[in-house]
């Protein structure tokens, strides 16, 4: 197995839900300071940041170089930063430029972190999608509506098939005891929630949160100082698609379908050898097509794919076990690289996959423009 | 990407690429910008080619024909100035270019993947903006 030379050493995270009072900032603050803690770190150790501004603070109200105020408060003199402003990719990406920092010897520890307080915060999701907006084309829920009606008029897909992503998000969360949606869902409660741009409906839509996140990278060879077992980074890859309307199949496949099978070749891994899948959750649509474009499942067969439970708990194919940005709280995607992190240390608790060896991670983000894979492993 | 929506959508400033798109729809002509090195249609206008980077740009009057790729029906309202339901669809012209737009002149519940539109001008605010309706429909004068 092809093993990056960096390695992940710890974890933090804030609780995810409506914290009025609370800003991103401290909010990032303390996910650092967890993660730090986490990795058997101090804030001395710490030469690298790199931040993953989140929807409103980042893509919504302007680009701002987000690491400049999050380290200012942190007291940080690093020698490496950036933030990426990827959208959903931002924090698989942001481990991706960690590792490669880490490896062309900038620095050593370089600490990852999403935050936003999304939920709190006076920005808006419902942004314009440039001079389409004089349309109404607002949102992200009408761009992934467009992908979904094509998926269901192409394919035969239907709303049931949409269900099962929404209701596996919600078993797994109920094994998840920091999730922001416990409560279960079913077939009714599904077909009951309010259509938002047909064919998506609010139970499509991921979670809008107030909440930070953070992941220690470090070098393998400091690793062996560390608190916690560390976890090993055996593959990356990015792939984007930026035409968004001229593009022919925009709609119909992401530009996971080419980093995908490239990272896992990198990895020297076969889609069936991943145990851990935890896949960009913003809207059910997204998590059929990453299926398909993955190689879970041939194109266009997602919907059956996914019948009877397949990706929920005690499935053949459990995905997001953490319940994602759709139960589990909107984490940008580094709540997807934690949940990796917990399942290959054995620390999932009633989601434990057992014996998990691999996990696979995917970004998605903008107007279905950018996708990053991140294979991890023990 | 804009901010929010104040003020509305209907006040955006056009680049100066879109402008010639946006006042030739006040003559009520779609067009596309065309490059002269390798014959490319396409939308939005830009500085360069996208598929060969010529700089020798031009624009051409396109038929206004087209086909529905994809559609929603949007259930939720964003913004006052756009009561729902409406439809947002991803047309492909018969020239090539793809845009986003409405589908007006029939009851969201009749817009189906594959239908065949014809463009029709409304002005909106300060603009007029190309719609599109059922081609069947292309004589009624409810866009
Ligand atoms: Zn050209």
């Amino acid at each position: 197995m092809a093993v990056h030379r960096a390695v992940i050493a710890g974890i933090g995270h804030t609780a995810f839900g409506r914290f009025v009072g609370r800003t991103a900032l401290d909010l990032e603050a303390e996910a650092v300071l967890q993660a730090i803690s986490d990795a058997g770190l101090a804030k001395h150790d710490v030469d690298g940041l790199i931040t993953d501004p989140g929807p409103t603070q980042g893509v919504i109200n302007g680009i701002t170089p987000h690491f400049l105020t999050l380290g200012q408060h942190l007291g940080l003199s690093p020698d490496f930063v950036g933030s990426e402003v990827l959208g959903g990719a931002s924090s698989a990406a942001s481990i991706q430029r960690a590792v490669m920092a880490i490896e062309a010897g900038l620095c050593s520890v370089c600490v990852c972190v999403y935050g936003d307080a999304a939920l709190s915060s006076p920005g808006s999701f419902a942004y314009g999608r440039g001079e389409e907006s004089v349309f109404g084309f607002f949102g992200a829920t009408g761009l992934h509506a467009l992908a979904a009606q094509r998926h269901m008029a192409h394919y035969g897909t239907r709303p049931e098939h949409f269900a099962e992503v929404a209701i596996a998000a919600r078993a797994h969360a109920a094994r998840t005891p920091h999730a922001q949606l416990r409560e279960p869902l079913d077939l009714d409660g599904y077909l009951a929630s309010r259509l938002v741009a047909e064919p998506l409906r609010r139970a499509d839509c991921c979670l809008i949160s107030d909440g930070a996140a953070a992941v220690v990278v470090c070098a393998a060879d400091r690793a062996r100082d560390m608190r916690r077992a560390p976890v090993s980074i055996l593959g990356f890859g990015q792939a984007h698609s930026l035409c968004t309307w001229s593009s022919p199949g925009h709609f119909d496949a992401l530009p996971a379908a080419r980093c995908g099978p490239a990272t896992l070749e990198r990895a020297g891994l076969a889609i069936n050898d991943i145990d851990v899948v935890l896949l960009y959750d913003c809207f059910t649509i997204a998590v059929l097509m990453q299926l398909e474009d993955y190689g879970f499942c041939k194109k266009g067969e997602a919907g059956p794919f996914v019948e009877g439970g397949r990706i929920g708990p005690g499935g053949s194919l459990p995905v997001n076990t953490s319940g994602g940005l759709m139960a589990e709280g909107y984490g940008g995607g580094m709540m997807h690289v934690i949940e990796a992190v917990r399942q290959l240390r054995g620390e999932a608790g009633d989601r434990q996959i057992k014996g998990a060896q691999t996990a696979l991670i995917s970004g998605h983000g903008l107007g279905m423009n950018t996708h990053a894979t991140l294979i991890l492993g023990q | 990407m804009t901010s929010d929506f104040h003020p509305s959508p209907l006040a955006f400033e056009p680049s100066k690429f879109t402008r010639p798109f946006w006042d030739a729809c006040r003559r009520h002509v779609l067009q596309a910008a065309s490059c002269n090195a390798c014959s490319h249609l396409f939308l939005p206008a830009g500085p360069v080619c996208p598929q060969c980077w010529s700089a020798d740009l031009g624009a051409e009057a396109l038929s206004g024909r087209g086909e529905i790729a994809a559609f929603t029906i949007y259930r939720q309202a964003y913004h006052p100035d756009y009561p729902v339901p409406y439809v947002i669809a991803l047309i492909a012209l018969k020239e090539g270019p793809r845009l986003i737009s409405n589908i007006v002149g029939c009851a969201p519940e009749s817009v189906a993947s594959g239908m065949s539109v014809t463009v029709r001008f409304a002005s909106r605010g300060e603009f007029v903006l190309p719609l599109f309706v059922p081609a069947m429909a292309e004589d009624s004068n409810d866009a």
